[in-house]
């Protein structure tokens, strides 16, 4: 009972952190920076983060099996994973980290849907049928979760990589009209986006602002890249005691289920990343549009085939709230 | 809940007649080592061609994937008839034609697809050879740089003065490094494992497919329903699978179901199923006696028998003090797919027309509902209660429900080689993460040239490296006039 009561109040505290930062995020997108503001942010993330802990550690201890057995369990773990992934450069290095302006967001959505409404009738569900009851499920859905959380995290880093280069095309078109329009006040608000489009702020002429537009694209796309090398190790794993997992649980270790298929998919699509990433040339653009779709197919992996409630994998799927 | 769970371990054994074979789990899986030969001038230019041809190949298998996730694998004809009908095609021409020509009913096991996979093994086996392996030679050959411009052209390259290159020799080694000294030259490299894993990826995926194949071609699959106390010989329910199947001795083992049960948590969903099993073998004696559930499967003589289903095959009851009779149970399909058993006591005069009698159905081996002659609800007993139900006079006690367990066997001797596949994959894959760095270093008066490059950590090596040559101690006055004789200390 305590322990149900302690439950509560950790996802209380952990939603109404999560609500805060959030606000703050917005007020700081849209006023100006404010150190303060910065400072407190991170604080919350950091409450945020212990508090998911002993969510997910009380969780534990009630329930007596790690919280990964359904959905709602495995989007809290994929959050914490994100911020987990927010917290190692906090620890490492003191300094502000470019990379936590999109971990801090996915880990906040992605606990956000799962605490909201949508999901509220899987949250006392706690038990586990037969076929989950093995050593393989932490290691096999723990494997998973943390290699989607970082797969995502790396593939998003991908995507700012496509903004910003895509962005350039965007400003072109604009110099242009304003070329032949030849409307002088047009000038500041274009200079304005320019502005904002840098993440480095930098008013001072392009030459220097392309110098750090180009080391922030190398330094996102090189970190694209670890961090996916690191993720797919995790799904590499994940997918592997999953298969050993189901050859003591269904009889065979590969089943073709649709689960299955789209994991391997996803695996495909970030071996193509990594293999496209070994020549020169396509590195930048051309292996971030793969780990775009790639993000996609994550997706798609990770709830699509649960909506669709198909396969053997329906373990806390939505179509659990209509029985 | 617990109709959900039936469902799930019953599906195995459905598909069971389903290819296992092409599990193949392919394609290259950690970045082939082809960039960075450039600094050792001599390297052959890998040819660009290869990795791009294997991963355009992995390319065209993801829609056949894909399109398998979406139409129903492994469906009579019929099926497909009705689904996709030639007069309503699905996006304008898409039929039942088209399904069955295109092999797309069993898309894990069409020709297309196993075409395709091996032609994938083809390019990875030759990727391996034409282009991994050759930029692996070039990567063991390790030279000094003998010129401080050759160093400087590395990507990271520092000039520390007043410094010597023992000292940072020294450094180096206290990272991890590999150093090699000779007079004012330097070499040092560090994670030279990280270039020869992917080669390891490679054959692990080529031994994952080879152990698939023999999966497919070599194992023996079946399914069967057995109520307890009742026997079976296991080559009976095993049927081959491939033109490699050969039964083995221990095909003759006898398994007897001692008992089946099911342990249930409070809230009366099931929490686990357990089948206890005795072998025999052909003299009929015990060689092996396991109690069995889902995740835990019995193995004996390489035939796996695993728990993956279950039903109710009878009820045995008394009747007026008499008996006990057995009541054979019989699953009734009326609401979908749940289940629901039920058996039939009847009453009264046996040559009338339409005979009456007591009706009891079930769910699980937990309670029984009794309705009486004219379809009316009578009450639930549960087994073993010792309470007998009084309806319309006849006394009626229930004694035992008594379970069939569905169990699974198979053999299949692809498993350890596809298992070694896996333990290779997974550790190559990991150490495919390790970065090679190599650094040169060469002492030109009282200050050393360091350069360096790293195939991976592009973004860490700099700071690393600047970390590094941080802790080099800066010589003082003395040495610095004599760098010669620091060198031979």
């Amino acid at each position: 009972m305590i322990l149900s009561t302690l439950e509560q109040i950790l996802t209380h505290i952990s939603f109404s952190m999560v609500s805060a930062v959030i606000i703050l995020h917005l007020i700081t997108l849209f006023v100006n920076e404010i150190v303060g503001l910065y400072n407190s942010l991170e604080k919350g993330m950091i409450v945020t983060f212990f508090s998911i802990t002993g969510l997910l550690v009380t969780r534990w201890v009630y329930w007596k099996h790690l919280p990964l057995s359904d959905l709602y369990e495995s989007l809290i773990f994929l959050s914490w994973s994100l911020y987990l992934i927010y917290m190692i450069p906090l620890f490492f290095k003191k300094e502000k980290n470019s990379l936590s302006t999109i971990t801090a967001p996915s880990a906040i959505f992605t606990q956000g849907f799962a605490t909201s409404g949508l999901l509220t009738e899987m949250h006392q569900s706690g038990i586990l049928v037969p076929a989950l009851q093995s050593q393989w499920l932490m290691m096999h859905v723990s494997m998973m979760v943390l290699g989607y959380a970082a797969l995502l995290f790396g593939s998003l880093l991908s995507v700012t990589l496509l903004i910003i280069l895509f962005q350039k095309d965007i400003i072109r078109v604009f110099d242009k009209r304003n070329l032949l329009l030849n409307e002088s006040f047009f000038f500041s608000e274009v200079q304005y986006i320019n502005e904002k489009g840098n993440i480095v702020q930098n008013v001072s002429p392009s030459s220097v602002r392309n110098y750090y537009r180009s080391q922030l694209i190398e330094q996102l796309d090189h970190w694209s890249y670890r961090v996916i090398s690191l993720g797919f190790i995790f799904l590499t794993i994940g997918i592997l005691s999953g298969a050993v997992w189901a050859n003591e649980a269904w009889g065979s270790y590969w089943n073709w289920d649709p689960k299955e298929t789209w994991a391997f998919i996803t695996w495909t699509i970030f071996a193509i990343y990594l293999h496209i990433r070994t020549n020169k040339n396509f590195r930048g653009a051309n292996s971030a549009i793969v780990a775009f779709i790639g993000f996609l197919i994550i997706w798609i992996c990770y709830f699509g085939v649960n909506l669709l409630g198909i396969g053997l994998h329906s373990y806390g799927s939505f179509t659990l709230t209509l029985n | 809940m617990f109709f959900r769970v039936c469902c799930k371990i019953n599906v195995p054994q459905d598909k069971s007649n389903k290819p296992i074979s092409q599990k193949i789990v392919i394609s290259e899986g950690a970045p082939s080592l082809k960039e960075n030969e450039d600094g050792s001038g001599e390297v052959p230019p890998p040819p660009p061609k290869k990795p791009t041809s294997s991963v355009n190949r992995l390319l065209k298998r993801i829609p056949q994937r894909v399109l398998g996730t979406f139409i129903d694998q492994g469906e009579a004809p019929d099926y497909y008839f009705q689904k996709y009908p030639e007069d309503h095609p699905v996006l304008g021409f898409f039929t039942w034609k088209w399904v069955l020509t295109l092999g797309f009913d069993h898309m894990f096991s069409s020709p297309i697809f196993l075409g395709t996979l091996g032609l994938l093994a083809a390019s990875l086996m030759a990727c391996t050879y034409t282009t991994q392996i050759p930029l692996v030679k070039v990567a063991r050959r390790w030279n000094f740089l003998k010129s401080s411009e050759a160093i400087c052209k590395q990507e990271f390259s520092e000039k520390l003065p007043r410094a010597s290159v023992q000292d940072l020799g020294v450094v180096l080694m206290g990272a991890g490094y590999e150093v090699f000294l000779k007079g004012p030259y330097m070499y040092a490299f560090k994670g030279l494992a990280g270039r020869f894993a992917p080669i390891g990826v490679h054959l692990a995926m080529i031994l994952i497919m080879a152990g698939a194949t023999l999966s497919a071609t070599g194992s023996f699959r079946g399914s069967v329903d057995v109520p307890q106390g009742l026997n079976f010989v296991v080559g009976d329910v095993l049927s081959p699978f491939g033109v490699l199947s050969k039964p083995t001795e221990a095909f003759n083992t006898e398994v007897h179901v001692n008992r089946f049960s099911m342990e249930y948590y409070e809230s009366g969903e099931v929490s686990q199923f357990y089948t206890d099993l005795s072998l025999f073998d052909l003299n009929g004696k015990e060689v092996l006696r396991k109690t069995i559930s889902v995740n835990n499967p019995l193995r004996y003589g390489g035939i796996t028998i695993y728990q993956t289903d279950w039903g109710l095959s009878a009820l045995q009851i008394l009747k007026d003090d008499e008996g006990p009779f057995n009541l054979a149970m019989a699953p009734l399909k009326l609401n979908g797919d749940k289940r629901l058993y039920g058996t039939f006591l009847p009453v009264g005069n046996d040559d009338s027309q339409n005979v009456k009698g007591i009706s009891m159905l079930a769910r699980d081996l937990q309670s029984i509902v009794l309705y009486d002659q004219d379809g009316k609800f009578v009450g639930v007993r549960r087994p073993n209660s010792k309470l007998p139900i009084d309806i319309d006079g006849i006394k009626i006690e229930i004694l035992d429900a008594i379970g069939s367990t569905g169990l699974e066997l198979k053999t299949d001797p692809g498993v350890p080689v596809v298992y070694a596949g896996f333990g290779a994959l997974m550790l190559t894959t990991c150490i495919s993460y390790l970065s090679h760095a190599q650094i040169w270093a060469l002492q030109d008066g009282t200050t050393v040239v360091v350069g360096g490059k790293t195939n991976r950590a592009k973004g860490e090596f700099p700071d690393e490296m600047n970390r590094l040559l941080d802790r080099v101690p800066e010589l003082v006055e003395k040495t610095l006039n004599n760098p010669s004789e620091s060198m031979s200390a």
